[in-house]
């Protein structure tokens, strides 16, 4: 059995594909690069680094041929291939404790980063206006599809479905009810212009109300700006439509209906990260030197509320110095409206800590590995 | 020189490895974990969760209770509705719906709209609510003469009051505001016989004056709003 099984790990132990693996992520890395002038760093992050293959598109098909390893699979190996050589090849000695440990430092900064990206990827924004409080922070680059059911007392059910499943003739079966989602028509970023704008009457458009018409737009990678999908959407129960509207993530404003005798909206609008606690933003500050228009701080005065915990109090956001609670961290990113508006990037990353031990793992790993070294260098020298 | 690398591993002799007592067990954790976090690599399920109700603002309660306004949620503005307005029910374009009764059986309606940008303009929004009641399309600068510019907490307001011909068979006359805060233009619109929006003049005037708006006057801005990100405050 265990005859068997080395022989079937060998290839994966291979120093080869170690090196096959790191030059294959240095042509990765280069690529990336290069295409993230085209598509901005989030977009290039997820085609090159956050994906098991490249694809390449066939003309004039939707059929997609990978042609590259992407960063999963690259990781992926490097990470089979370091355990399965130290399973395999490598002797638990006092002698290689260094390497074991510089090693393991490297598997678990490879981990800890698949694992951070896979399940805890959750890097949003909260935008307040001065006064305004909110109590959830939004995508900078999904969207959702959101029915709410408010005919609770006191709180909301909202069935959330993500931007990956709209598409065209895309039937959704809601877990509630027996309601399902018809998508009739999406556009995947879209402008609001006003009818007399469109460029003929029969040009291909979803009409927002008597004022507002969505039509379609090219997908946008550029650093500031921000798809905004259309959606033409059906509401189904028991095989009948109870609505059909055409909403729009840049104007989201809930649509009312009836299901079952329960109130319910539907909205389409940025993906929402509901926190548990409140924020409310008292003053944004923009201080610059004086005379000049070169700033100098940027700040912002909240108030944290938190019925559970029992926390209401104040706290000051600014440059280098975010609010940390509850395992969300509020970075001050950026403000708008006059120097009214404040906006934080909200991230939320319980594995943290997980690179700061890896790295202490590997640097205590090398020092002590070539501490031995050259401990024992020393001791022949001083014999002859 | 990568021969000369491998070379130490290719001369160890297979016996070694065999006799180092690999733990299948091991391996197939490692292989389950990359199985999984590979299958699960789909974030893209429906979810659904509860969150607490989203107070709705006072003045925006109609008064029959069970008329959820669609945008309480998320409305940048607020008001006060005057004595004698009746909340009706709210439609698909509609932030704010009232009615008011008048004698013999009229009635006028109210409406409050919002709509990202400019909306299509102030000219060509109020030369359409001339053509509601058949009256000729005006230009600019007819219009400005008869706009009456104000202001509503800082926010730009324009007023107007059209009425239908003297001669027209169906007299109605409309009394609008339009205010321009930075991300939207607000419509408000009172539509009804003439004789009764006179008598609601002062109520129409009072309820554009309660208008309060968390969103600050419209600066120069020349991208529709929403399309473009904030400024960053690594940029500035």
């Amino acid at each position: 059995m265990t005859h068997e099984v080395v022989r079937w790990l060998k290839p994966l132990t291979s120093l080869k594909l170690t090196i096959i693996c790191l030059a294959c992520a240095m042509v990765l890395v280069f690529l990336g690069t290069l295409d993230q002038v085209h598509i901005g760093v989030y977009e290039a992050e997820n085609r090159y680094f956050k994906s098991l293959f490249l694809f390449w598109t066939l003309p004039n098909t939707g059929l997609r041929i990978p042609w590259f390893p992407g960063g999963y699979v690259i990781g992926t190996l490097l990470l089979i291939n370091l355990i399965a050589a130290h399973v395999a090849r490598f002797k638990l000695s006092w002698k290689k404790a260094g390497i074991l440990f510089l090693h393991s430092g490297l598997i678990l900064l490879l981990v800890g980063q698949l694992f951070a990206d896979i399940f805890i990827d959750r890097e949003s924004q909260m935008r307040l206006d001065q006064g305004q409080t909110k109590n959830y922070s939004e995508s900078l680059y999904h969207d959702e599809l959101a029915i709410i059911d408010t005919s609770g007392n006191d709180s909301d059910r909202v069935i959330s479905i993500p931007d990956s499943q709209l598409h065209k003739g895309n039937r959704i079966a809601l877990p509630t009810d027996s309601l399902e989602v018809l998508i009739n028509d999406f556009y995947p970023n879209a402008a609001l212009i006003n009818p007399s704008q469109l460029p003929a009457a029969n040009y291909p458009h979803l009409q927002l109300g008597p004022m507002a018409d969505a039509v379609e737009m090219e997908r946008t990678y550029k650093e500031n700006e921000r798809n905004e999908p259309a959606a033409n959407v059906s509401v189904i129960q028991g095989g009948n439509v109870i609505g059909t509207w055409n909403l729009a993530a840049g104007f989201p404003r809930p649509m009312s209906f009836d299901a079952a005798g329960k109130a319910c909206q539907i909205v389409l609008r940025p993906k929402r990260f509901y926190k548990p606690f409140a924020i409310q933003l008292l003053h944004f500050r923009h201080d610059r030197y004086a005379g000049t228009d070169i700033p100098k701080n940027f700040s912002s005065r909240i108030r944290l509320t938190d019925p559970a915990k029992h926390e209401d109090r104040e706290s000051l956001i600014f440059m280098n110095n975010p609010l940390r609670y509850r395992g969300y961290t509020f970075f001050q990113a950026g403000f708008d409206n006059n120097d009214t508006t404040t906006v934080f990037q909200v991230a939320q990353n319980p594995s943290w800590l997980i690179p700061y031990i890896s790295c202490a793992l590997i640097v205590f790993g090398m020092l002590l590995q070539f501490g031995m070294h050259l401990v024992g260098f020393v001791k022949r020298r001083m014999v002859t | 020189m990568l021969s000369n690398l491998l070379e130490p591993i290719k001369q160890r002799p297979r016996s070694e490895l065999h006799d180092r007592g690999l733990q299948p067990a091991a391996l197939a954790v490692v292989y389950a974990a990359i199985g999984l976090i590979l299958s699960s690599c789909n974030n893209d399920k429906v979810e659904v969760y509860h969150i607490p109700k989203e107070s709705v603002d006072v003045s925006m309660q109609s008064e029959t209770g069970s008329l959820a306004p669609p945008a309480a949620t998320d409305n940048p503005a607020q008001w006060t509705k005057p004595d004698g307005w009746n909340a009706q029910p709210l439609s698909e374009m509609r932030l704010g719906s009232f009615k008011v009764d008048g004698t013999n059986g009229s009635s006028a309606d109210i409406s409050v709209t919002a709509f990202p940008g400019e909306a299509g303009g102030l000219s060509s929004n109020l030369n359409r609510w001339r053509g509601q009641l058949q009256l000729a399309p005006l230009s600019d600068e007819e219009l400005s003469s008869v706009i009456q510019r104000t202001e509503i907490e800082n926010v730009p307001a324009y007023l107007v009051d059209f009425q239908t011909e003297n001669n027209n068979p169906k007299p109605a006359r409309i009394l609008g505001a339009v205010f321009q805060t930075a991300d939207r233009t607000w419509f408000v619109k009172m539509t009804g016989p003439p004789d009764l929006l006179e008598s609601q003049l002062q109520k129409f005037l009072d309820f554009v004056r309660s208008f309060h708006f968390s969103s600050p006057a419209a600066p120069n801005q020349t991208a529709p709003p929403g399309t473009t990100k904030p400024k960053s405050t690594n940029d500035a």
